[in-house]
């Protein structure tokens, strides 16, 4: 299982989730953080510090935020990232949010 | 990252009143329950009396506003449509599941009658309790049930499922001692993590851990599994099953043929050092090589990086002692850092089970007084023999109390055992949360509270902080506590002595020597108010107790040589009700030295032939034992139960991931899912233990497959010393086809 960061986060990078994992599995790209699936202990410890409310659990992400597990998959993927956030530094975003516009309206839906 | 957070829960003494028409809202402070060292305070909502959310202490630095996967939906547990209620009675054959509710009068009652019946007929010793820390505070936990079993002269159960070897081991060569205080870990410029997965099951060390690894410390895993653990580290040791031994003492080679050693604290702190030096010569790394698998310079290296990063710190898990060898093995770590004077300095020594460090008034609990001198004393691991005559004993067991324990999942044997449960003339009686693997064979099954419906006080044996739990919402239905269950059984027996009165409360009052230094400023009300309290010692800055030696030990030293091990083979009174009758006995070599695993191809050439495979059966990320393994939740989390197979393993006998496989030796069998990767070297297969019978695909666990048999120490579990095949299962509809 994992915790998985969506929307709410992006252009947002708040941080508090990475300082409050303990096993420090949440990685920062350049546009939103990301939670390593193969890391993450399940602790719950992240989502009620989200000032955003960006964080689910896999199992209660609701179905139109679903892709983001994907993409945090997909970003640690071929990326070596491992060993924690802090040893590794920036990841790449995935190329959906990537291409997201800047700016305040540009969330993403989670489907794109 | 905080170490140290700021923000204050609020306590009992503020509790608020939400605004809203009637409503209140509660935060009362509470402790976890489970058999973890990380012992977490909790807080608990509570909304017009039904509790609303569990949260870790946001103030108690050591759970640092975070509980586990495990713990985080408690109320799960305690708001689940399958908790046990009411009393009920068995009304179809055993283990079929089947019962009526009966009033708590009648179910008493017909313990006690049943009870005297056996007495009568039988004797008293052939009534057994069988338990252990399903629930672990010092009132509702372990030595809830001694005074009355004590006073009733029932067989007296020995309970060693965890640390028990290591420690006797740990106490004959530094004595009781707490050891490292794990806050300290952040000054350790070594960290050597021996057979603990500690992200799954030790999760709150780790951001200590963390950093000391920032301020530069390396950090070293040794475990024949490259757990989540294993990979977070700088280093990670691949070990073959059971022979850690053989690493110990080929570090203390190294360590002291090349001079590597803290002459001035040997010679002021240890007794037996010359003879250990000798003893150590024979363990050259080229030996420890082709025992544990490591090459040679990897040992080598390792026993330099760890001499010569001072502090450095040893983190045992409760693994290490589950093979032939496993108490010798303790003994020669618990050796290791005292050699090279880890203990001068907070973040260095070894980080074993920090409980010595509590005052808990033990006695106060034992009440070995009540026994009859001489009780016979049975250890649970072999329960399954001693309910189906396999062991020789007059009277046989004809009646058992089983609470705190799921025996049928945590005892190996399982076969046996589920025949022994299901003789028509054994009298049971199972209290419990739910109806577990166990609980379905009971006569008479009882429903227990859950942390939230009871009051507790804490020790824990993983960090140095008292914990006190509130009770914060009513019993559900007719659930009692387990101090409540003991009152009134002994109340129905006719036992009048005041121990079997006290309340709750009065319990709490003598859970701890108030007066001891340790407990200076911490009173039941402090507690109450706080949630928590640290023990009164030097800060983690400065805790380096044995700086100056002040071992306890008989000398005061590390004893190399061990004077106690001229008393025997023994295991300490607390795992077993107190008594120091029938113990193990069997002599003990003082000085550590190295004892093979017992299923090896080179300890028996024929059974390694017939069963090649070393199976582990590991704790698991989301279960705690068989705690929360009915709970849909944690299944999601921990996925179906499965065997870990290295792909050479697996591709060699025709099996692909996601077969269904059968493992299994003379003992028993069980089948799940195969799960291909390298996380195991060929040879090791990995089941992580938990997982309820009723669930599997086979009816059964992994504990059909360990063996009963003792390590060297402490009557230790040998459940690494397991060999088994594996095969691909046909599905029967596949071989129809």
């Amino acid at each position: 299982m994992t915790y998985v960061v969506t929307d709410a986060c992006v252009d947002e990078l708040d941080r508090s989730c990475a300082e409050e994992c303990p096993v420090d599995c949440i990685y920062e790209g350049a546009r939103m953080m990301y939670i390593n699936p193969d890391e993450c202990v399940d602790c719950g410890k992240c989502m009620p510090v989200c000032p955003n409310d960006a964080i689910y659990s896999e199992h209660t992400v609701p179905e139109d935020k679903s892709s983001f597990l994907e993409m945090a998959v997909a970003v640690f993927e071929d990326s070596g990232a491992e060993g924690g956030a802090e040893d590794f530094g920036p990841v790449r975003d995935h190329p959906v949010i990537a291409a997201l516009p800047s700016g305040g309206s540009g969330k993403a839906d989670g489907d794109s | 990252m905080t170490i140290a957070p700021d923000v204050d829960d609020r306590n009992p003494a503020d509790l608020a009143t939400a605004p809203g028409a009637g409503s209140t809202e509660l935060t009362v402070l509470g402790a976890c329950p489970q058999d973890c060292p990380d012992t977490c305070a909790m807080t608990v909502t509570v909304s017009d009396g039904v509790a609303t959310a569990v949260n870790g202490s946001k103030s108690m630095p050591y759970t640092n506003g975070g509980l586990c996967v495990k713990v985080d939906n408690y109320l799960d547990k305690v708001y689940h449509p399958d908790r046990l209620l009411y009393p009920m009675k068995r009304s179809g054959p055993k283990g079929s599941g089947q019962f009526e509710r009966i009033s708590w009068d009648e179910a008493i009652t017909t313990i006690a009658d049943r009870f005297r019946s056996i007495v009568a007929d039988h004797g008293a010793d052939a009534i057994m309790p069988c338990n252990y820390l399903g629930t672990q505070g010092i009132i509702q936990g372990l030595n809830v049930g001694d005074a009355f079993f004590n006073k009733l002269g029932a067989t007296v159960a020995e309970r060693t499922y965890c640390d028990a070897g290591s420690c006797t081991a740990y106490a004959m060569t530094v004595g009781d001692t707490a050891g490292v205080d794990p806050e300290s870990f952040v000054h350790s410029r070594f960290i050597l993590i021996w057979a603990s997965n500690v992200m799954s099951t030790n999760l709150h060390l780790w951001p200590y851990i963390r950093e000391a690894k920032k301020r530069g410390a390396k950090v070293v895993v040794i475990d024949p599994v490259k757990t989540r653990t294993a990979k977070a580290a700088s280093q990670y040791i691949p070990i073959r099953p059971g022979t850690d031994g053989a690493l110990a003492l080929a570090m203390m080679n190294v360590i002291i043929g090349e001079g590597l050693t803290d002459d001035d604290y040997i010679a002021q702190h240890t007794v037996g050092f010359d003879e250990l030096a000798e003893r150590v010569a024979q363990y050259t790394p080229e030996w420890a090589s082709t025992e544990t698998g490591i090459p040679a310079e990897v040992i080598v290296t390792l026993a330099r990086e760890y001499a010569t990063s001072q502090p450095s710190v040893i983190r045992i898990g409760v693994a290490i002692e589950r093979s032939a060898g496993g108490g010798q093995t303790v003994r020669a770590i618990s050796c290791l850092p005292s050699l090279v004077g880890a203990w001068r300095r907070p973040g260095g020594g070894l980080l074993q089970l920090p409980l010595w460090a509590f005052p808990v008034n033990w006695p106060a609990f034992l009440q070995t007084e009540l026994q009859t001198p001489g009780t016979r004393v049975i250890n649970l691991f072999r329960l399954g023999e001693a309910l189906t005559g396999q062991m020789e004993m007059t009277p046989p067991l004809m009646g058992l109390m089983v609470y705190n324990s799921n025996p049928v999942v945590v005892c190996p044997d399982q076969d046996r055992l589920i025949d022994g449960l299901s003789r028509e003339d054994l009298f049971t009686v199972v209290s419990d949360h739910f109806l577990t693997d166990t609980a379905r064979y009971a006569d008479i099954v009882l429903p227990a509270t859950t942390q939230l419906e009871q009051e507790d006080i804490n020790f824990s044996w993983g960090h140095l902080f008292v914990t006190y739990n509130n009770r914060s919402i009513e019993p559900r239905g007719e659930a009692i506590p387990n101090t409540e269950l003991f009152r009134r059984l002994a109340a129905a027996m006719g036992f009048t002595e005041p121990v079997f009165s006290r309340t709750d409360e009065e319990m709490i009052a003598a859970a701890y020597d108030w007066e001891a230094p340790a407990m200076q400023g911490i009173t039941v009300e402090s507690l109450k108010e706080k949630g928590w309290q640290r023990l009164s010692l030097p800060s983690p800055d400065e805790y380096a107790p044995h700086a100056e030696g002040n071992f306890r030990t008989p000398s005061g030293k590390t004893e190399f040589y061990s004077s106690a091990a001229a008393g025997g083979n023994f295991v300490l009174p607390l795992f077993r009700q107190g008594s120091n009758d029938h113990q193990p006995g069997q002599p003990v070599d003082p000085l550590p030295h190295y004892i093979p695993p017992r299923e090896t191809a080179a300890a028996d050439p024929d059974l390694a032939h017939r069963y090649p495979l070393n199976l582990l059966s590991p704790k698991s990320h989301a279960y705690l034992n068989s705690s929360f393994g009915n709970l849909e939740f944690h299944q999601k989390v921990q996925r179906e139960p499965s065997l870990i197979m290295n792909p050479a393993d697996a591709a060699s006998r025709g099996i692909v991931a996601g077969d269904r496989v059968r493992v299994f030796n003379d003992r028993g069998m069980f089948e799940v899912v195969a799960k291909l990767d390298d996380s195991v070297s060929p040879g090791v297969t990995v089941c992580h233990m938990g997982y309820w019978r009723r669930d599997s695909l086979s009816l059964s666990t992994p504990a059909s497959l360990n063996p009963t048999v003792f390590a060297d120490l402490g009557n230790a579990p040998t459940f690494s010393d397991t060999l088994v095949e594996v095969e691909g299962v046909v599905s029967q509809m596949e071989a129809g086809a």
